[in-house]
């Protein structure tokens, strides 16, 4: 009799208390997003449309279990793969750089988590993400999928050739790079399209690189400063 | 057995302690970065002078003394091997230290583990010289000896086993040294067979090591390793860099390729030194399919002037600057490279003598500074290429690395070895702000008013793509209609001509940047040494050229930015910093803080007994010398690696001559009056002050010589001045530690300590100064040491001992 009493007084107290705390983990989670945005728009990013869809994207869902606790500092994450999900206030700025508004058609490469992606989503801009490791491909698909990124579109594939099938593109986002660019994203660039690509090392220094198509013999680059930077936080090895 | 015994031991056991040193450093370059070793092995280095504070507040009698030396030899192989396999299961990201507050625990273990073996080492060599008081000489003398021998066994088990397998090595050195001490127990055979346990322990490490080497993921192997279908598909070791090659289908090199390349990529084979990228060997398609890639690159610039025949490439790497010759139409091609195995893998040496176009292909290892002072022929082209990734070029990490390829005297070297005709091309990464090519710029322009000062202004070319830079020189000047095809060649590949015989102005570019820096320090470079000048101390970086004395071009930040840097917020300095340079910093901070902890505590806590001036005297002339010892050993070992024209040879000829005539020299000590010391002070004062004011410039006459040649310069060089540096640390034992056991123990710990400081202190003098300073530096110190140990001094008494 005791036990079914202390049965029913948890149930009940699970109707009750259940929805509050899912609703306190949101309002957290809101808390937190907010006050990254604020420091995003600190560091100098003042697009409202890039502002508003870091603030709608629920960075959490992007990164490993445990690394929800951190999902809204200022630092890259590890995702698996020797890959990261990019610090936010990078992710602010390529999509600031990039000129993003709805209805935009934009090639991603290195889909990660697929957080960029998202973001981009959010904005309203119809997304084409490349992905080389098919697992994290996989993962990325499936939680745009849940989460309703209905206009972003995930392939596996090597991203050095681009998406041929769905070019030309309005813009072109590059999450990782070596010292070239590969020729075919030049190529699918629609002219008068901008391409942001961040060049060196997740070590010490990137420098984002803007490509701007003129036309398809008048391409031009624009070397921006070295963007803020912060190392990934532990957990590749 | 006890008259060799005891040498024996301490001579193993002292190789065993330097060999793990050296290849700790190896290690660490490899799973993180060089800087990062530094501060690792700085603390453990810590090890040394704990050792002697704890023996001289221990202060143990006779018989415990010699029970203590016998365990100290047996736990060494065991200290060393659980060092080498308990450090690779702390995980660390040392990027982390500032933000992650559990990351400074972890530090603090790994670091407790590291000095662990070299603390029980240096109690075996301490303990000996405190057993035989009268042995001083022979017992430090074996303890120098068997450093030497240390530091050949690591250098050697580096060519021919991989670096995880080598790390087993020093155990079995400590081993054997374990097994000469158990000689000298009362209980041999029980203290031989627990020797003997540990030989069996570091042979079974050998043959499978208790540990793995893990690269960081920053690196670019883990990360180009981590492509679905990649694979391993060559793994080489040296000295010089473990070399790995890797078949991956979505690696590619192409640095700086022009955003219009429309044509095909060829296949490539990753090369990575350490783990960071070092190139790739392009794999062509049939009739060379692919190759017109090349001339899309940034680099294949020169071969727009056309006729060049007969061309250099100092660093051939992969061999793409090999390719971009051959495809350009050169008759001869020879590949200068420092990294035999590099060379081999690029297919250019032994079965690759049969790949297209080997015929005009020649090739060199060794030094490209030292071929080319060497060589008589002339090039109509001499090309350097970007060379290391970016990543790592940018955030400093090469910032403490002597590089005597960019210096103002080897352009000048590389303008006397052009035809004619010929044209020097340095290409570099482009860092924002620029700093790596805006040094060239200036470091060509200083070379072009050294050997060809009429008209500069029509010696120069300045090229940038949207990721590096190019610079032309060419002594006898650009012609009209060169310019032109130059112009017409960067147009079609929107690359922009910062500079050009002729120019007016900056112009508005393909690849923008912030502002026109690259065409300011041209026209500062050509407006003659003034003007280079003024540009450059007015330049935010230090941007202006670097000579052999202080050859490190890679070093950009200035000493008073640093604070300034440190004092805004994390984003906005990180960008600039040279990891390098800060790690540095840091490691001096962190040896004198440690240092002092340990020195000083144990003394303020029995400051009543122990602080006498001649406790004061002892202490300053054994941290003296052991400032004064490591600083001689840096600038003599940057100054060989000009002279010998290779790293290794260097640091090898280096440490060999230095710990084995020291040893020598501390041997013949014994039985010399202590005020010896004092006058080998001041000796070597003297010599040390003729190495800074003649030895480069007898480097500079001995550097086309044959290598034997310059071998047996760097002996009679080094023989003498080693030889007296053996002198001061037992004679001034003699002098001024007359109460042995505590005594000797002070005078160790100093001398650690200060090995320990001089170590980085001796790095950033030459960084900031030069090798010539340094040499004079290590002067003072002994002059400072033979005031301390002057005749007449009065010897340590301790109150109550």
């Amino acid at each position: 009799m005791r036990a079914r009493r202390i049965g029913a007084l948890a149930f009940a107290l699970m109707l009750t208390l259940g929805p509050q705390v899912a609703a306190q983990e949101r309002d957290a989670y809101e808390r937190e997003r907010e006050e990254m945005v604020r420091l995003i728009e600190a560091y100098g990013v003042r697009d409202s449309a890039t502002r508003a869809a870091m603030r709608a994207v629920p960075r959490h869902e992007f990164v490993p279990r445990e690394s929800v606790g951190r999902a809204y500092g200022d630092y890259p994450l590890p995702i698996g793969y020797g890959q990261t999900i990019s610090q936010p206030y990078i992710v602010a700025f390529m999509t600031e750089i990039l000129e993003a508004t709805s209805g935009m058609k934009i090639l991603e490469v290195g889909t990660g988590s697929g957080y960029q992606a998202a973001v981009l989503g959010e904005i309203g801009c119809e997304v084409f993400t490349v992905e080389i490791f098919e697992a994290l491909a996989t993962s990325a698909r499936q939680r745009l999928e849940r989460l309703g990124y209905g206009n972003v579109t995930v392939r596996h594939a090597d991203g050095h050739y681009g998406w041929v099938e769905e070019a030309p593109f309005d813009a072109v986002i590059v999450t990782a790079a070596a010292g070239h660019i590969p020729p075919a994203l030049v190529e699918q660039l629609r002219p008068g399209g901008r391409m942001v690509i961040p060049v060196g090392s997740v070590y010490g220094v990137q420098n984002l690189i803007l490509v701007e198509k003129h036309s398809e013999e008048d391409v031009r680059t624009r070397n921006l400063l070295p963007v803020r930077f912060v190392p990934m936080l532990q957990g590749l090895r | 057995m006890t008259i060799t015994g005891r040498p024996l031991a301490i001579a193993l056991i002292s190789a065993s302690t330097l060999a793990y040193e050296i290849l700790l450093v190896r290690i660490f370059a490899i799973e993180q970065f060089h800087h990062f070793a530094y501060m690792a092995i700085g603390v453990a280095m810590l090890g040394f002078g704990a050792a002697g504070t704890f023996l001289a507040l221990a202060v143990p009698g006779r018989e415990r003394a010699e029970r203590w030396f016998r365990w100290a030899a047996l736990l060494t192989p065991v200290a060393l091997l659980a060092s080498a396999a308990l450090v690779h299961r702390v995980p660390l990201d040392a990027t982390q230290l500032p933000w992650d507050a559990w990351a400074w625990p972890r530090l603090g273990l790994i670091y407790l583990l590291l000095a662990a073996p070299f603390a029980v080492g240096a109690s075996v060599v301490l303990l000996g010289l405190t057993l035989e008081p009268d042995r001083v000489g022979v017992l430090y003398g074996a303890s120098f000896l068997g450093a030497g021998l240390g530091a050949c066994l690591a250098l050697a088990i580096l060519w021919i086993a991989l670096p995880e397998r080598a790390l087993a090595s020093p155990a079995l050195a400590a081993s054997l040294g374990a097994i000469a001490s158990a000689q000298l127990a009362a209980r041999r055979r029980l203290a031989s067979l627990a020797a003997i346990a540990g030989l069996a322990l570091a042979v079974a490490a050998l043959v499978r090591p208790f540990w793995r080497i893990e690269v960081t993921p920053y690196k670019g192997l883990p990360q180009v390793e981590a492509f679905p279908d990649a694979q391993r598909v060559a793994e080489r070791a040296s000295p010089l860099g473990w070399v790995v090659a890797v078949d991956a289908s979505a690696f590619r090199h192409a640095p700086g390729l022009s955003l219009l390349y429309r044509g095909t990529f060829p296949t490539q084979t990753g090369l990575f030194v350490d783990g960071q990228t070092a190139g790739a060997v392009s794999h062509w398609g049939e009739a060379g399919a692919g190759t017109d890639m090349l001339d899309w690159l940034p680099s294949a610039a020169p071969y727009a002037l056309g006729g060049r025949d007969d061309v250099l490439v100092v660093g051939a790497g992969g061999g793409t600057e090999i390719w971009n010759a051959l495809t350009h139409g050169a008759a001869a091609v020879t590949a200068v490279e420092l990294h035999p195995e590099l060379l081999k893998l690029s297919g250019w040496v032994g079965e690759g003598r049969s790949r297209r176009g080997a015929a005009r292909v020649v090739t060199a290892t060794g030094d490209a500074r030292s071929y080319v002072a060497g060589s008589r022929d002339k090039f109509d082209l001499i090309t350097l290429s970007a060379g290391v990734a970016f990543g790592a070029s940018a955030a400093g990490v090469y910032a403490l690395n002597e590089d005597y390829l960019h210096t103002a005297e080897a352009y000048v070297g590389y303008l006397e070895h052009l035809s004619d005709d010929g044209v020097l091309a340095v290409t570099r990464w482009l860092m924002v702000p620029p700093r790596e090519s805006v040094r060239v710029i200036l470091t060509a322009g200083e070379a072009l008013s050294r050997v060809a000062p009429e008209n500069l202004i029509d010696k120069l070319v300045v090229v940038h793509s949207w990721a590096t830079t190019t610079v032309l020189v060419k002594p006898s000047g650009f012609r009209a209609e060169e310019t032109h095809a130059l112009m017409r060649w960067a147009r079609e590949r929107r690359f922009d001509l910062d500079w050009y015989p002729g120019i007016e102005g900056p112009a508005t570019g393909f690849n923008v940047l912030e502002e026109p820096v690259l065409y300011r320090a041209a026209a500062a470079a050509i407006g003659g040494e003034e003007s280079a000048e003024r540009f450059a101390a007015a330049y935010p970086f230090r941007v202006s050229p670097v000579d052999d004395a202080r050859p490190y071009p890679h070093h950009f930040l200035r000493a008073g930015s640093l604070a300034a840097f440190l004092g805004s917020d994390r984003g906005s300095w990180l960008a600039f910093a040279e990891w390098g340079y800060v790690a540095l910093i840091a490691t001096l901070v962190q040896s004198v803080v440690l240092a002092a902890l340990l020195m000083i505590l144990p003394v303020l806590a029995r400051a009543r007994t122990m602080v006498t001036g001649s406790w004061l005297r002892l202490v300053g002339y054994f941290l003296a010398i052991g400032l004064a010892y490591l600083m001689a050993e840096v600038a003599a070992i940057q100054q060989l690696n000009l002279l010998l024209g290779h790293p290794v040879y260097a640091v090898a000829a280096a440490l060999v001559a230095f710990l084995v005539f020291s040893g020598l020299g501390s041997a013949w000590s014994d039985g010399r009056p202590g005020r010896y010391g004092s006058i080998a002070g001041l000796i070597l004062a003297g010599m040390l002050g003729c190495c800074a004011a003649l030895l480069l410039g007898l480097i500079h006459l001995l550097v086309s010589a044959p290598l034997v040649l310059r071998a047996i310069v760097a002996l009679l060089v080094l023989a003498p001045l080693a030889f007296v540096m053996g002198l001061p640390f037992p004679l001034g034992l003699r002098a001024l530690a007359r109460d042995r056991a505590q005594g000797i123990a002070w005078a160790w710990a100093a001398n650690g300590f200060a090995s320990v400081v001089a170590t980085p202190l001796a790095a950033l003098i030459a960084l900031e100064v030069g090798s010539n300073l340094l040499f004079l530096c290590a002067a003072a110190a002994y002059a400072g040491a033979a005031l301390l140990g002057r005749a007449g001094a009065e010897p340590l008494k301790l109150a109550g001992a």
